[in-house]
């Protein structure tokens, strides 16, 4: 009978009844909606920064990261990037010769990363030749071609078939520099592709290294799904003189990155919640006290203390389970319409893009996330309860009686 | 048999910081089967009285016992289930439950009580034909006039079997037909099933058929009267 009595006094004022319903359903949207894109700009971003840039794996030297010396180069690496092609798991690995130095245009000079690279595994590994703008990928020039990323050439104020000189510190020590032409210009949402790396040809490189016919990096990309790490200790039992490293020791940042955004999950619930507790309070308060009268009656003709209390509960509950549902149906409908389709964020791609984002974002949800926002909704509505069924059993029923 | 017992009651509240004395140095006891009215002009402590009798209010002094049973000496959920248990209310402005149909207002206080489901029905519906409302069972408070609520609350305060029932100013808001129908109810109960009411009213049409009037002034018994 409570239960009966509970439900039908949620619809005694229906308009006050749908706007706390209302907001619990926007709340739960909201929270869903806004940990769906906040995952979507993680995922993204670890996605592009793993299949465009870092890869799952890499393999160096031991002391080759230190300062990047060229002379700690990978015995072997193009023997053992062929073994690891035919590895369950892997799906691409490239070889790459790597040197820190200058890049200078006859109007600029800045920081570069020369890449020397096999263009065909690149390729395979970063998908380099799909972020192309402008040019062709390694075709058209024969001697020393240069790819270049779109905020480089910008900074050098350099455009396609424009000349640049790479200057760096060779294989004895030297520094020595090097002409090449601007064949293509790529844009990715990797910072570091956009403005630091310039890909040259591994055969132009080795040769103004004086360094033939080895490389500085192993880049290793997996199957999704698979596990990374089988491959890691396999290759670390194989080869134990070289150094192998996840996505996570590379890019420690983007592991970090994803437990801040699992958490802001709980902050973005925590703050929605208090806002719909505040929701909560207000209206139950007011039933509360407009019905003091009733529950006057209701405790002077015999419902404890202990009743009244479990009523404006469960009224408050009943608010939560109608809104709850309606908001999680709504949060996951959005969610799975975009997931698939993306949002286009292009009118802000500039921005996004200057901090890696990707300017089409796919949110996404994990299942795990729907039952701990239902979880939560209920135990904001018991808390929002809380202090109205206070002040409804702190009536005293002569008093309340005789209130208007 | 005696039911209620008031001993030395006191009721002082303060109001605006002046004292008033609604209730001054009452001795009362009401038996088995009375059907009494405890009048007087407004403002002289019927209703007070009425509450304290009932369980409803504390007096500031004195005793109430009930079947043996102390009232003002038990905690607020003690006197809550002794009120379900052995009291019955009707109030002036009728104060159903404005969500429940007259048969669940009836059955309210027997599911507080965890009677079965079959007795409970059972006797709701045979309330509601005592009071003349077996067509009204599924209608809320809102569909019923004013004298078929206040019917309604009658089968309510009974529905528990009490000791006795309370009714303040139950007639109040009632039309002289409505008020007539109503108390011939009451009292064809109280001389059939020989339940006590005790009223609380200014109502001449009660008072007529009370057996028993209490004429209060200021707070204090005037006079005691039986009526044959």
């Amino acid at each position: 009978m409570l239960i009966k009595i509970a439900w039908r006094n949620i619809w005694r004022n229906k308009t006050r009844s749908l706007v706390v319903i209302g907001s619990i359903i926007v709340g739960v949207w909201a929270l869903l909606a806004g940990t769906g894109f906040m995952n979507g700009f993680m995922v993204s971003y670890s996605a592009d920064m793993i299949e465009h840039d870092i890869s799952n794996l890499q393999v160096h030297h031991p002391d080759f990261k230190t300062d990047f010396d060229i002379k700690y180069y990978l015995p072997d690496a193009i023997e053992k990037a062929e073994e690891l092609r035919v590895w369950p798991g892997v799906s691409g690995v490239t070889t790459r010769m790597i040197s820190n130095g200058m890049v200078s245009s006859p109007q600029k000079a800045g920081a570069v990363q020369i890449r020397g690279i096999d263009p065909e595994n690149e390729a395979i590994v970063t998908g380099i030749d799909s972020m192309l703008i402008e040019g062709t990928y390694f075709e058209d020039v024969k001697r020393n071609p240069v790819i270049i990323g779109s905020k480089m050439a910008e900074n050098l104020k350099v455009k396609l078939r424009s000349k640049i000189v790479l200057t760096f510190t060779d294989g004895n020590g030297d520094v020595t520099a090097g002409a090449f032409r601007i064949v293509g210009i790529i844009k990715s949402s990797s910072i570091s592709i956009n403005e630091l790396y310039a890909f040259v040809k591994q055969e132009d490189i080795t040769r103004l290294f004086g360094i033939n016919g080895e490389a500085h990096e192993l880049a290793i990309l997996t199957e999704k799904q698979f596990d990374e790490d089988l491959i890691l200790n396999k290759y670390q039992a194989e080869y134990p003189n070289d150094k192998i490293e996840s996505w996570r020791e590379i890019a420690p940042e983007l592991e970090f990155m994803q437990e801040m955004y699992a958490n802001m999950l709980y902050i973005l619930m925590a703050i929605i919640m208090i806002a719909l507790i505040f929701g909560i309070v207000n209206t139950m308060l007011m039933a509360v006290l407009e019905r003091s009268k009733e529950l006057g009656i209701l405790m002077a003709i015999g419902l404890n203390k202990m009743r009244v209390y479990f009523m404006i509960v469960i009224e408050t509950i009943f608010l939560a389970l109608i809104g709850a549902p309606i908001g999680l149906a709504i949060g996951a409908l959005n969610i799975s319409l975009y997931m698939e389709k993306g949002v286009d964020l292009s009118n802000y791609s500039e921005g996004l893009e200057a901090f890696g984002y990707s300017s089409i974002l796919y949110p996404y949800l994990e299942a795990s996330v729907y039952p701990i926002v239902t979880i939560a909704v209920f135990i904001t509505a018991i808390i929002a309860a809380l202090y109205p069924a206070y002040k409804a059993i702190k009536l005293k029923p002569v008093e309340a009686i005789h209130s208007i | 048999m005696e039911v209620i017992k008031a001993k030395d009651l006191v009721k002082t509240y303060s109001d605006n910081g002046i004292d008033v004395h609604a209730v001054q140095h009452i001795d009362l006891s009401i038996n088995e089967g009375e059907f009494t009215a405890i009048v007087g002009p407004s403002g002289c402590g019927k209703t007070t009285l009425l509450n304290i009798l009932g369980g409803i209010d504390e007096p500031s002094s004195g005793s109430v016992v009930i079947g043996g049973t102390e009232i003002t000496e038990l905690k607020d959920n003690e006197l809550i289930d002794f009120r379900l248990n052995n009291i019955g209310y009707v109030f002036q402005a009728y104060n159903l439950i404005p969500v429940l149909t007259a048969f669940e207002n009836t059955e309210f206080i027997m599911l507080m009580q965890k009677w079965p489901k079959e007795k409970r029905e059972k006797r709701a519906n045979e309330l509601l034909e005592k009071v003349g409302l077996s067509d009204k069972v599924h209608k809320r408070p809102g569909k019923l006039s004013g004298g078929q609520q206040q019917r309604v609350a009658v089968a309510r305060a009974l529905a528990s079997k009490p000791k006795f029932v309370l009714a303040d100013e139950p007639t109040a808001n009632l039309d002289s037909s409505a008020t007539k129908q109503l108390l011939d109810i009451m009292y064809q109960l109280n001389q059939e099933e020989k339940i006590t009411f005790v009223f609380a009213t200014h109502d001449q049409r009660v008072m007529d058929r009370a057996k028993r009037i209490i004429k209060l002034d200021d707070g204090k018994i005037i006079e005691d009267i039986k009526v044959d």
